[in-house]
């Protein structure tokens, strides 16, 4: 309790400063290893920029980039409705990269008796059933994030799989949309193999095991600040939700944050769609590079993973997310032939 | 998970019956520190724990994840399955053993240093703005759940509870005070974050004072005693969606704040009057107050001097 006194304020406006290391370039800067990317790449790496050679031996601009970035920042966080003002805009992006840092797993393991396969399986499913329910895409999201988290805090057997697969898209409704199904209808969805009451019991479980903490920062949301920013072409953007929507299948991605995981998913959705340059496009995507994702090494990785599930998913089982992103509305992206060779573009995966 | 609650933590004593159910003192068996255990029943319908428990509880847990210091700590949360019906959520806080009603009646004779009412001033809107930042407000400010901890750091309590309660505290017929409540509210008017401007307001002269500023017994009572500080706001100025008109008060103009509250000074008296703005859109903002030239530390060594 005998804590020493510290000035409140002052403690609390020294923190606000430290993120803005997630500019790149501006500071020199060790403490971005705290913030928890070196940590899931486990060993410390020198921190680059998305676009690698976005900014080098630029100094002057360099000294511009804190406060364009945070106008850009603004703006696009008001057109994507994610903030009601403008006035909040830039501390809640700040508050975004740093609560982000909370929605990674140390590792990728799961409980005994649960393979990668058997959670791509259920993952696939609960793609099925949002899409069914015409939920937003941020439930979805949250939704799984809510697997990952569970299946590593409370104890389920695999005959309750299912079961915890829906608690967790009903929970992440409750907290996301506006309308929600009834208790009997999930119970219909999953042929009535577990009664209404079973679903309830779970809920609870699940939430108490979690204390309530529903909290997650979305990567979607920071693959369409990013996309805003960068001014990238509604193909890229399709491109890019496809390929971050395949991340969810992949059981490896759990432990990249989820702005590592948009940053890679909009890198890899340039290179494959090989879109002409024009110099306000690369000005734009030079500026949103400077935005710190993660390093090199870390972004190439989960492109690698990215560009080889995007490769075979048109011949898994597991390809709910395929089809979703074969649509016309969606510009028919999944189906892009650049997809077919995405691994070779990366070059040799290590 | 019903003994979870109750192994952990041994309670100590009842330190409150406040609006929205009894409030234990306890001991955390694990860490030896004291906690204030804040428990509420929820009733489950058949699609489970209502979302507005679900949103609440999980929006206090994100805000605790920033860690402010203005911000009492929320430090556990535990559920107990009562019947299919009801569930008791049990919200485990920090404990401080002093609330700013205490620390402002401990205060010995000539009350609260300028200098001191000023820190705590700007602790509590510190505090305010990262609420309003995170797009939670308040609703229920007052000296009572201010909690000054003896190294005289301000911690804002009970924020965001007033909507996990509101189910409950149907049922529970208790005086919940009207003294600083904003007149929006009064007049049941639509509001938002300016309300814990307005209670802000009443605190800081109650600071000055030792007393609160406005002490109704009625909402119209209230009102009058607003009236008769801030004068009666012009017809325009009056909200259009109450049902309560204008013409139930004399017309009564403005008197000088310092009648009220004669130990501020000139930029505290400015700062308070932008704070007990009749119209919430008018009313000063928290990140606005906090550059208010009355924190300006210069400003205020030239006022000791002369």
């Amino acid at each position: 309790m005998a804590m020493v006194k510290t000035e409140p304020e002052c403690r609390w406006e020294r923190r606000l400063t430290t993120s803005e290391s997630i500019i790149m370039g501006f500071h020199e800067d060790s403490g971005m290893c705290s913030a928890g990317t070196c940590m899931a790449d486990g060993c410390v790496e020198e921190p680059v920029l998305l676009y690698p050679h976005g900014l080098k031996g630029l100094h002057s601009l360099q000294a511009l980039v804190p406060s364009l970035l945070r106008h850009e920042v603004e703006i696009a966080l008001e057109k994507l409705g994610l903030t009601l003002d403008r006035m909040y805009a830039w501390e809640m992006f700040l508050d975004m990269m740093k609560s982000q840092t909370r929605n990674s797993f140390p590792n990728a393991d799961l409980p005994r008796n649960f393979t990668d396969a058997t959670r791509a399986i259920l993952v696939d499913w609960i793609i099925q059933v949002h899409e069914m329910m015409h939920f937003q895409e941020e439930t979805l999201y949250l939704a799984i994030h809510l697997l990952n988290y569970s299946l590593r805090q409370i104890k389920v057997t695999t005959a309750n799989l299912q079961l915890l697969g829906m608690v967790c898209l009903f929970l992440a409704a409750k907290k996301e949309e506006s309308h929600l199904p009834e208790v009997s209808e999930l119970c219909y969805l999953m042929d009535h193999t577990y009664t209404k009451h079973q679903l309830l019991r779970m809920e609870r479980k699940v939430l108490y095991g979690l204390k309530f903490d529903l909290s997650y920062c979305p990567p979607l949301h920071f693959l369409l600040l990013f996309a805003s920013i960068a001014r990238c072409s509604a193909m890229v953007v399709w491109m890019a939700r496809y390929l971050l929507e395949l991340s969810l299948l992949e059981g490896q991605c759990v432990v990249f944050l989820p702005a590592q995981l948009a940053g890679a998913a909009l890198c890899l959705a340039r290179q494959v769609l090989q879109e002409p340059p024009t110099a306000e496009g690369e000005a734009a995507w030079c500026l949103a590079s400077s935005i710190h994702a993660g390093s090199e090494t870390t972004l190439l990785r989960v492109m690698h993973i990215l560009a080889s599930a995007a490769a075979k998913a048109h011949t898994q089982e597991t390809c709910a997310t395929f089809s979703k992103f074969s649509s016309p509305e969606t510009l028919h992206v999944s189906r892009h032939p650049g997809l077919k060779n995405a691994p070779g573009l990366l070059g040799v995966c290590t | 998970m019903a003994h979870g609650t109750s192994i952990q933590y041994e309670p100590v004593a009842e330190i409150g019956g406040g609006a929205y159910g009894t409030v234990y003192k306890a001991r955390d068996t694990e860490s030896g520190q004291f906690v204030a255990l804040k428990s509420v029943r929820v009733q489950t319908d058949q699609n489970g724990l209502p979302i507005s428990t679900v949103r609440e509880v999980a929006l206090l847990r994100r805000l605790e994840q920033f860690d402010h210091p203005n911000v009492v700590r929320l430090m556990d949360v535990c559920a107990t399955q009562r019947s299919d019906q009801e569930t008791k959520v049990t919200l485990v806080f920090e404990h401080v053993d002093q609330d700013l009603k205490t620390y402002l009646e401990r205060a010995p004779a000539p009350g609260l240093s300028p200098d001191r009412i000023k820190d705590l001033m700007k602790q509590l809107l510190c505090g305010l703005a990262f609420l309003h930042s995170n797009r939670v407000m308040h609703r229920d400010l007052k000296p009572e759940n201010i909690l000054v901890t003896s190294q005289g750091q301000v911690k804002l309590a009970d924020f965001g509870l007033a909507r996990i309660y509101s189910c409950h505290m149907a049922l529970t017929p208790v005086v919940v005070t009207l003294w600083y409540r904003p007149p929006e509210v009064l007049l049941q008017s639509s509001y938002a974050t300016p309300v814990d401007i307005w209670s802000t307001g009443c605190i800081f002269a109650e600071m000055f004072r030792r007393k609160p500023l406005f002490c109704g017994e009625s909402e119209m009572d209230q009102l009058g005693k607003i009236f008769e500080v801030i004068g009666l706001p012009p017809e325009e100025e009056w909200p259009t969606d109450v049902t309560l008109s204008r013409k139930n008060f004399p017309p009564l103009t403005a008197r000088p704040i310092k009648d009220f509250v004669p130990e501020i000074n000139e930029q505290g008296a400015q700062l308070l009057l932008k704070m007990l703005t009749f119209d919430p859109l008018k009313r000063i903002s928290s990140l606005n107050a906090l550059e208010h030239p009355y924190f300006c530390d210069e400003e205020t060594s030239t006022q000791t001097k002369s």
